[in-house]
């Protein structure tokens, strides 16, 4: 039934470890006996088992010695202790001292099944614990290693992340949109006490008011038409892990009213509810915006600010680092490569030329849907100018000398927009950025279709 | 699963052996099962004394182990040896035992001390159950984690009342192997 168990039987008489042996191995496992203590320590040294049936009273070394020393030896080793009806309160010693339960004999059948399912259980998720948690340290620094940046300015980002991860405060991340701000969260959460956790992000631009205020703090039945059932808000979901809001600049002051209360308190009430339910996150919040310049103009709220900002994690456009702008490249040909099965090799000198004297507005998601354009159209081994001839487009080239950044964005967004036909989805996806982004460009640069 | 193995031979691959008095009808419905379900040639051995060597006073039940040590004494006959009692078993560190036997060994016992119940077709199915059952270990089989297959452990009367007179098909298979195996050396 259980082959994988290995199970050995200490008792001084030889009747018990024999029924008990002749029971186990009815069940499939693969079972030992041992006559004393030391025989027991001795077997051990050879092959270790999973569980141990130690009888408490045996004569030299009893069953409370040897469970020390057993414990010594395999800390994580389950011992259940068989006792006589007379000393439960040596087994009740035991349990203090480490084993998992204990046995009054005779016992019932049913007992000892019981038992055993359970002590396998138990020993069943403790292995999964213990698999999962290698997994997720394998994960961790792949994570980390999996960040492209040779420039200055993102390995001080690396550093800032290192130094802030493992405590607990509120985190800030500011950069224009596709500089990977979600990453960079996603690498705090992973490297902090919070990362057994869950990792619960929610794009603040993405939804109106009210179905955001529902989406974080959740609802009660009937709280509002639609409402026909309860609902976990976005904050519950997070207990004990991290909430990871984007586009923090796009919360109502009201709603930041509602948000700082329940920072503060760790606790809310849904919406349409009374109930306090507590929480326990921690909060890293992004912005593409002047947060500053929004509290001057009364659009974003002080204390609020004050609240989430406690570090904060500046990334750099990716113009303003276009060191990095090869060794993103390379990455994402070899995802893109992998994904399609195509066999290519690099850039050609010309098309790398291109790459490294184009503005980037739409930041390192641009750069990577161009690398998935060029190599989805790509028909040699080398990704040349050709394949990047859509960046040729009025304004595309970086002309920093000439015209301000905005200047470029507006350039840049018009032409694509014309490109695609003002089909707004295929331009956001060209210019590498969200259709609610892209919409809020045309409605901040005043565009109008002609 | 039915008699090849009794084609092949006559002889009988195991001997019912009665200690004290045993209900007769619970005696021929083992021997019949024994004979259709898993195709063993079976003979109904005379009396023996009830065993009171292996009483156990304080708990007034008989210790099963020793039981089996006699059973396994005797070098006549079949085999394999099948015990029935109608008292009360029990193990060094079990309150009690419906039946119990040596894994790939010789002997095995059952008690029908636990088994009645008001109707005596459900109590004649539970003897033949729990005789199939230890037999099956007397074979070498271990227990079967599918719900429905007789070597699966019922700790309790009810799993064992939803147990069904069948072996599933992989325990069938292993028993029937092991038959081949035990009659091509008995021959």
């Amino acid at each position: 039934m259980s082959s994988a168990m290995q199970i050995m039987v200490v008792d001084d008489e030889e009747n018990i470890c024999e029924a008990l042996a002749a029971w186990f191995q009815k069940d499939g496992y693969w079972v030992e006996t041992a006559g004393s203590g030391p025989e027991a320590l001795e077997r051990m040294q050879q092959k270790p088992c999973d569980v141990y049936l130690v009888d408490i009273k045996m004569p030299g070394m009893d069953g409370l010695e040897l469970l020390a020393r057993l414990k010594e030896k395999q800390p994580d080793v389950d011992v259940i202790m068989i006792t006589a009806h007379g000393s439960i309160q040596t087994a009740v010693e035991a349990m203090k001292r480490g084993a998992c339960d204990y046995l009054c004999k005779p016992f019932d059948p049913d007992q000892l099944s019981l038992l055993m399912e359970r002590v396998i259980a138990s020993k069943a998720l403790r292995d999964e614990n213990i698999a999962l948690r290698e997994q997720l340290a394998e994960q961790r620094e792949t994570i980390f290693e999996g960040f492209v940046a040779q420039s200055e300015t993102m390995q001080k980002v690396f550093s800032i992340i290192e130094d802030v991860a493992p405590s607990s405060a509120p985190v800030l991340i500011t950069g224009e949109t596709g500089v990977g701000k979600e990453l960079i969260a996603h690498t705090i959460h992973t490297h902090s006490e919070q990362s057994y956790g869950p990792f619960v992000a929610i794009n603040c631009g993405a939804l109106s008011e009210t179905l955001l205020e529902s989406e974080i703090f959740g609802h009660e039945r009937g709280a509002f038409t639609g409402a026909a059932k309860a609902r976990r808000g976005r904050l519950e979901m997070a207990n004990n892990g991290t909430l990871f809001l984007d586009e923090v600049g796009e919360i109502s002051t009201k709603m930041q009213v509602s948000l700082l209360r329940a920072l503060e308190e760790k606790k809310f009430e849904r919406l349409g509810g009374s109930r306090a339910i507590e929480t326990n996150f921690r909060l890293i919040s992004a912005t593409h915006q002047d947060l500053p310049q929004l509290i001057k103009e009364n659009q974003f709220r002080e204390d609020f600010f004050y609240r989430i900002n406690v570090i904060t994690v500046p990334v750099a456009p990716l113009r303003e680092r276009l060191e990095d702008v090869p060794a993103l490249a390379d990455h994402f040909l070899e995802r893109y490569v992998q994904e399609t099965g195509k066999r290519m090799e690099g850039f050609t000198q010309r098309a790398l030329g291109m790459l490294m004297s184009y503005s980037w507005p739409g930041n390192v998601r641009e750069l990577r849907n161009v690398i998935e354009r060029a190599v989805v159209i790509a028909r040699g081994r080398m990704i040349g100018a050709k394949e990047l001839t859509f960046l040729n487009t009025p304004g595309a080239e970086c002309q920093l000398g000439t015209l301000t950044l905005k200047e470029v964005e507006i350039s840049h967004v018009r032409a694509a927009l014309e490109a695609c036909n003002w089909n707004i989805s295929r331009a956001a996806k060209q210019l590498g950025i969200d259709r609610s982004t892209l919409n809020r460009k045309i409605k901040r640069y005043h565009m109008t279709r002609p | 699963m039915h008699t090849n193995q009794s084609k092949q031979t006559d002889k009988a691959l195991l001997d019912l052996i009665l200690l004290g008095h045993v209900n007769e009808t619970a005696v021929s419905i083992v021997a019949a099962n024994l004979q259709a379900i898993m195709g063993l040639n079976t003979d109904i051995r005379p009396v023996l004394d009830k065993p009171d060597y292996a009483y156990v006073p304080g708990r007034n039940q008989f210790d099963a182990a020793k039981i089996i040590k006699t059973l396994c004494s005797i070098t006549d006959g079949a085999p394999l040896k099948l015990g029935l009692i109608e008292s009360d078993l029990c193990s060094p560190i079990l309150t009690f035992v419906y039946g119990e036997s040596q894994l790939g060994g010789k002997a095995a016992l059952v008690s029908l001390h636990r088994l009645s119940a008001e109707d005596p077709a459900v109590t004649y199915q539970r003897i033949a159950k729990i005789s199939l059952h230890e037999v099956g270990h007397l074979l070498g089989i271990k227990h079967c984690w599918k719900t429905t297959c007789l070597m699966k452990h019922s700790s309790d009367l009810e799993p064992l009342d939803s147990l069904s007179l069948y072996f599933c098909s992989a325990c069938e298979y292993e028993i029937k192997r092991h038959l081949e195996t035990l009659i091509n050396r008995d021959i």
